[in-house]
């Protein structure tokens, strides 16, 4: 049977080309298969999902209420054996997926591993997260609730709020203004066929650009194989772990899942009259925060087009993406990066990652002003000043621990 | 950072669970607001145990890695000793069989009864998962001859 269907398709060629292919041991790669296994795990818990999902806010009669038929399928899911498990394992694959994702880019940044020859696969890294990101909240409006109906408007109107393309996006996303019949409909074709193929197709390119380049070797392997590759084979033995990472990653998830609903439509309700008070998406709190800190009055007009503070919602993200790109193309290089770099080692660096996390956090502190009260003033100074104190600090601490060595370069 | 070790997996497993410690006292914080009342999970709770969930399974896989990987590559193959892993391998065999019938009959009961416990079948299914990775590292330790290669980095692989 192996050699008929060998003769056919040179299954003996790929198995060296592929299956063969050396990667390196050392747990910090874990976080990109973490990343390929949230995806898997949205992908098969999606499939069932899509079965019973109906996609419009068409009334329809469940017992004595009128419910929107997305809503009510939602509430079939969760009332089918194991159902609500897996949706909610859904939305969990979706926040790790997301966090994953973040984190195994701050590892590629920490070991200068976006470095060339892999500054095409970091360009790659960075599209999946914004992908991943639009993908979490095109899902999050589906079950159309409460919540979930105000937050997906809170969205609709920071698009809307675009110069020029604002309603143009709105009507090709959102189907008009949200919520409309069309909406719903449009979400789900984006959600369940557009960006899953569109992730999907980068996560190939992704990996196969990474076979192509090889993984980046850890430090040790310097000494023990210098200017070559060290490395176990995919098969059988890098699939086993990967074949372990998956099961132990399933197994966590399903527990969390099962123990946490973590979108508990009943408890929000179908969408009604009153408004409930949202906070975006955990993701999305950080710029929600830096929002908030923007007078409501603060708008100005460029060309005739009116630009008003939600748009800053957009900019700045859009600049962050655009910075990140161009990262890796502001630090040519002659030579190819063959083994990561130690973070110790190049403390600048490192100083700057860590002073960017502490931008987010205090931006999503700053996403919790209602309850913690803080003068205006004092935000700006935690957000813009904050993580410029904190990266001088971590610099000045790399420096005490890990003195200069003879050649580090130390950037 | 230099080799595969036990640093970084130990220090993610205590972050981990310094996240899920912050998103539990934000859970108490914010049922005592709302009189007593239990309340879904904030968006902020959702974030710390996401970021927790990706720390710990980090942690986790990492011990695994060094376990069963080293902490650093030495190039050649490497025989296994299985020693007596056949009864280790045994008891998670059979452990899996039965969780695997327990997690069926909870979905029969779940059919008969049209009430669903999604605790008790999350915890069931994700142990069920846990014991298959159990074997896998099992087989792994005990069976699996360790090939480790080096190779030319302008090798043909896979163009």
């Amino acid at each position: 049977m192996f050699s008929w269907l060998d003769e056919r398709l040179a299954l003996s060629r790929m198995y060296k080309k592929f299956f063969r292919k050396m990667f390196p041991v050392h747990h910090s790669f874990f976080l990109g298969e973490i990343t390929i296994f949230s995806f898997l795990t949205l992908v098969l818990t999606g499939v069932f999902l899509s079965i019973n999902f109906e996609p419009s806010i068409r009334m329809v009669q469940v017992g004595t209420k009128q419910l929107p038929a997305a809503y009510a399928s939602v509430q079939f899911i969760d009332s089918l054996p194991f159902g609500m498990v897996i949706r909610s394992m859904h939305h969990w694959a979706a926040s790790v997926f997301i966090a994953a994702a973040f984190l195994h880019m701050i590892r590629i940044l920490l070991t200068g591993a976006y470095k060339k020859p892999r500054e095409i696969n970091w360009i790659i890294g960075l599209l999946l997260l914004s992908f991943a990101v639009m993908a979490a909240f095109t899902g999050y409006s589906l079950p159309f609730d409460a919540f979930s109906a105000t937050a997906t408007k809170v969205g609709y109107e920071i698009a809307a709020s675009i110069p020029v393309l604002g309603t143009w996006l709105g009507q090709l996303f959102f189907g008009g203004t949200f919520p409309t019949e069309h909406s719903i409909p449009r979400l789900t074709a984006i959600h369940m066929i557009w960006l899953p193929l569109i992730i999907g197709a980068l996560i190939g390119a992704h990996v196969l650009i990474m076979f192509l380049q090889k993984h980046t070797q850890p430090k040790y392997a310097e000494k023990v194989a210098p200017g070559k590759i060290l490395g176990v084979p995919f098969w059988p033995q890098q699939a086993l772990i990967m074949g372990v990472l998956f099961a132990v990653f399933v197994g966590v998830l399903a527990m969390v899942a099962g123990l946490f609903n973590a979108n508990p439509i009943e408890h929000f309700g179908p969408p009604g009259p009153a408004t409930p008070t949202v906070k975006p998406d955990w993701y999305f709190l950080w710029l929600y925060g830096f929002l908030k800190m923007i007078p409501s009055s603060w708008h100005f007009t460029v060309f005739g087009v009116y630009v008003g503070p939600e748009f800053i919602g957009v900019l700045i993200p859009s600049l962050l993406i655009l910075f990140g790109f161009a990262f890796p193309l502001l630090q040519p290089s002659k030579t190819k990066l063959r083994y990561l770099e130690l973070p110790s080692e190049h403390p600048v660096r490192t100083a700057t990652v860590i002073g960017v996390l502490a931008f987010f956090i205090a931006s999503t502190i700053a996403a919790y002003n209602a309850e913690l009260s803080l003068s205006t003033g004092f935000l700006w100074f935690l957000v813009l000043l904050g993580p410029v104190v904190v990266a001088v600090l971590a610099y000045l601490l790399l420096r005490a621990i890990y003195p200069r060595r003879e050649g580090a370069s130390g950037d | 950072m230099y080799r595969n070790d036990r640093v970084i997996p130990f220090f993610t497993l205590v972050f981990a669970a310094a996240l899920f410690l912050m998103s539990y006292l934000d859970g108490r914080h914010i049922t005592a607001l709302s009189g007593g009342k239990p309340q879904p999970l904030s968006v902020g709770q959702i974030g710390l145990i996401s970021l927790g969930l990706v720390f710990l399974v980090y942690g986790i896989i990492g011990y695994i890695s060094v376990w069963l990987e080293g902490r650093e590559l030495r190039p050649g193959v490497h025989k296994a000793r299985p020693g007596k892993a056949q009864w280790v391998g045994m008891a998670l065999s059979v452990l899996a069989v039965a969780l695997s019938g327990l997690f069926v009959q909870a979905i029969v009961h779940s059919l008969r009864t049209q009430e669903n416990h999604p605790g008790a079948e999350g915890i069931i299914f994700g142990s069920i998962s846990l014991t298959v990775a159990g074997l896998l590292m099992v087989y792994k330790h005990y069976y699996q001859d360790d090939e480790v290669h080096v190779e030319s980095e302008d090798s043909e692989v896979p163009w």
